[in-house]
């Protein structure tokens, strides 16, 4: 990479005029614009509305003029039972998450890494598979495997005697959360299962040479070998995975639960597209976004100062 | 393995795209191919019944036959699920481009005469035509679209009231009377419990997922409470007589009388036979017939149960037609459609093929309209009987309506579900939703 990055100065024999240097510096941004110029429309600027919109009472309703409320809905959201639910069930989301998204993961990808590249297609290709399944088929399926009377688990598991009665997977308040992080990990699996592997083709090769030219056994290579070399690609998973849960739980909670029962599935995104777009309250989900986006950017912060830390690059 | 990287991704890429295609092709084109477009007034209907399997086929009968008869008007039906047509509307308004015919949930009248500039039924088609028209129409309904000014802004159209169904069989298996459904919330709590013990499922109200406060609010006003004050200024559902209509609520689920599924789990355990009663809205009613007639096991109907011996009071779900268009000549169009579809031949349709109830009901007793089909179906004169004592589906005031229905529903949910203090719960659900009225 760093190759190519040469300074300008050491190339060019003779000192350009300014114009000539402003065009050159200006090259690459030309050519950066019309994406520049789209995330600046499409992500920034509605940005900028949400912090607008957050001091403001409104319906959405081009009709009637928004009210300005100052602080208001910051107040409403902070003093309300909802929001300190929905920000602990996140933080639930996210811890039981990971499982999901980065240790089997990694373990499949290491235990099929080996083998013959034909097997090893086949293995990776049914991973990905719940990948490209739409969200709203997936919970469909899972609505009936999981169904209380009705469903394919409950009833395996009556007949082998584990329980006596149906588990109510999805109206249990102590038991929907967990439901909705297996439907939503078990189609992530194969996305960071694919990381991994990407991960690993990166390894060189000749550092397991010389581990068993050294006499080192598989597991200790792995531990002392794929891992630390793996780490960028664990730390990034990390990342992704707690940054996005919210959002890739999204779609089975509006689906399967609505949230509830009585706001025991509910999420972040949940909350406030529900003050959005279902209560029509554009200013409480404005402020709720604003706090979220504070939130997650102080994590994302936060992650990628340790990513500088802890990964180990092999350059 | 780059290849096949590269192909998951392409797969990956093309099923989002398929996925959005999908849901931009919303707009359904009249499947009547004559395009006679040249002398016609063209209008647009938004529907959500479009968008339900079971009903899309009757909808589509409405507007073709309508098209066919008509020489000054041609309709388009246009799409949109129940839960995004506020959204799609108000998107729509904001483009200065509404559909002329909108379909609106009977609870949001006022929202929508405070938020669009809509024109009253008596102003369209003028004071005497309109009252010619609504002759005959159930009394109970024809108000329910009036504003506080004392005009319909919102004609009523598909309409169905909760009932109770039941399955027979297992009524039978429980040892029960399959011919004596209960009439009480008391009885309901015996034979729940008693089918319970004969190893399946009691009764479940479906009132705990978004969008059902209509059959909360029926639940309510059967024990003789109410919801909101006359003046639209105090809410009432934490008094004492909702508390004591959720205490008995939550009781059946205590007891086991009341199973505690979500709604989409009850329903399907009742159609799957496992479930042995279950109170919901009429306008299920042909899915249920169907589950039943492949299930093999007989349906029974009676109209929703009571607190001892006060009356129940059933509120309705359902809808009206409000005409948004500001052009005359379009909303003179409007006016001709709503009328079809509100005459004796709209609500054939309406009731044989989409399950909701004729608000012309004397059409049950005419050869020429329903007397056949209603001798087949005999639960529709149960359902209309409920309409005589019929409560109106209250909607809250202001900019957070849609906020303050969430929160009643949510109180619900968490006193059914859990045995916690019913009074507690819904006196602070009550002072959370006078917070969010328009003082």
């Amino acid at each position: 990479m760093s190759e190519i990055a040469l300074p300008l100065e050491q190339i060019s024999v003779r000192r350009p005029s300014i114009a000539k240097t402003i065009m050159k510096r200006a090259t690459p941004f030309l050519f950066l614009a019309p994406a520049l110029l789209l995330v600046l429309f499409w992500v920034y600027r509605p940005l900028v509305e949400t912090f607008g919109l957050s001091t403001k009472q409104w319906n959405m309703n081009p009709n009637v003029e928004p009210i300005n409320v100052g602080l208001e809905n910051f107040r409403y959201i902070f003093t309300h039972p909802d929001f300190l639910q929905a920000v602990l069930n996140t933080a639930i989301y996210i811890l039981a998450m990971l499982p999901f998204s980065v240790v089997i993961p990694m373990i499949l990808a290491i235990v099929t890494n080996n083998l013959s590249n034909r097997v090893k297609n086949i293995y990776r290709a049914l991973f990905f598979l719940p990948m490209i399944m739409p969200p709203v088929a997936i919970s469909a399926v899972w609505r009936w495997l999981m169904h209380p009377v009705n469903g394919l688990i409950n009833s395996i598991l009556i007949k082998m005697g584990f329980i006596e009665e149906g588990i109510r997977f999805l109206s249990d308040e102590n038991m929907v959360l967990f439901s909705i992080v297996i439907i939503a990990g078990w189609k992530m699996i194969g996305f960071s299962t694919l990381m991994f592997s990407a991960g690993l083709t990166g390894i060189d090769k000749s550092y397991y040479e010389a581990a068993s030219v050294d006499g080192h056994r598989r597991w200790k290579q792995t531990l002392s070998i794929t891992i630390p070399l793996l780490s960028p690609t664990i730390m990034l998973m990390i990342m992704m995975s707690v940054l996005m849960t919210a959002q890739w739980t999204f779609a089975y909670i509006d689906v399967l639960t609505q949230g509830g029962p009585a706001g025991a599935s509910t999420n972040v995104y949940y909350l406030l597209w529900t003050y959005g777009f279902k209560n029509f309250n554009s200013g409480l989900s404005a402020a709720a976004a604003v706090v979220f986006f504070i939130g997650f950017g102080l994590l994302a912060l936060l992650f990628t100062r340790l990513t500088r830390k802890i990964a180990f690059y092999d350059n | 393995m780059k290849r096949l990287l590269t192909l998951l991704l392409a797969a990956a890429i093309a099923a989002s795209f398929a996925g959005c295609a999908t849901t931009n092709t919303n707009t359904q084109a009249s499947s009547n191919g004559e395009t006679t477009s040249g002398e016609k007034t063209e209008i647009t209907f938004l529907t959500y019944n479009l968008s339900i399997a079971s009903q899309k086929d009757a909808v589509q009968e409405l507007i073709d036959t309508f098209n066919a008869q008509s020489d000054t008007v041609q309709v388009t039906g246009v799409q949109t699920d129940v839960a995004s047509l506020q959204t799609k509307v108000q998107s729509d308004y904001v483009a200065g481009n509404t559909f002329d015919v909108v379909q609106v949930g009977l609870n949001s009248v006022d929202y929508y005469v405070e938020n669009y500039a809509l024109s009253a039924f008596e102003d369209i088609a003028g004071q005497e035509a309109y009252d010619q028209h609504m002759e005959g129409f159930a009394e109970k309904a024809q108000t329910l679209g009036t504003y506080t000014d004392g005009k319909t802004y919102v004609l009523p159209y598909t309409f169905s009231t909760p009932m109770l169904y039941y399955n027979k069989d297992l009524f039978e298996k429980a040892g029960l009377d399959p011919e004596q459904p209960p009439k009480t919330w008391e009885e309901v709590k015996t034979y729940g419990v008693a089918l319970k013990d004969s190893g399946t499922e009691g009764i479940q109200i479906t009132a705990t997922g978004d969008g059902t406060d209509w059959l909360i609010q029926a639940m309510i006003y059967s024990n003789g409470g109410e919801v909101l004050s006359e003046d639209k200024k105090t809410i009432l559902f934490g008094e004492q007589p909702a508390v004591d209509a959720i205490s008995v609520w939550q009781d059946l689920v205590l007891s086991g009388a009341h199973s505690n599924y979500t709604d989409t789990e009850a329903m399907e355990a009742f159609m799957a036979g496992n479930q042995g009663m279950l109170v919901v809205s009429a306008a299920m009613e042909s899915a249920l017939i169907s589950s039943s007639e492949a299930g093999g096991w007989e349906l029974g109907a009676a109209g929703l149960p009571s607190f001892g011996d006060k009356e129940a009071v059933p509120t309705n779900s359902g809808s009206g037609l409000c005409i948004m268009s500001q052009d005359e000549e379009k909303a003179k169009a409007a006016w001709e459609f709503i009328q079809f579809v509100t005459s004796e031949e709209g609500y054939t349709i309406i009731t044989s093929k989409m399950g909701y109830l004729p608000l012309r009901p004397a059409i049950i007793d005419d050869e020429k309209y329903l007397k056949s089909w209603a001798e087949e179906h005999p639960f529709v004169r149960t359902n209309l009987e409920q309409l005589e004592r019929l409560h109106k589906w209250v909607g809250f005031p202001g900019l957070n309506s849609g906020q303050i229905a969430t929160t009643l529903n949510q109180a619900v949910t968490e006193c059914i579900f859990s045995d916690k203090d019913v009074e507690t719960v819904m006196k602070q659900a009550q002072s959370e939703a006078q917070d969010l009225l328009p003082s």
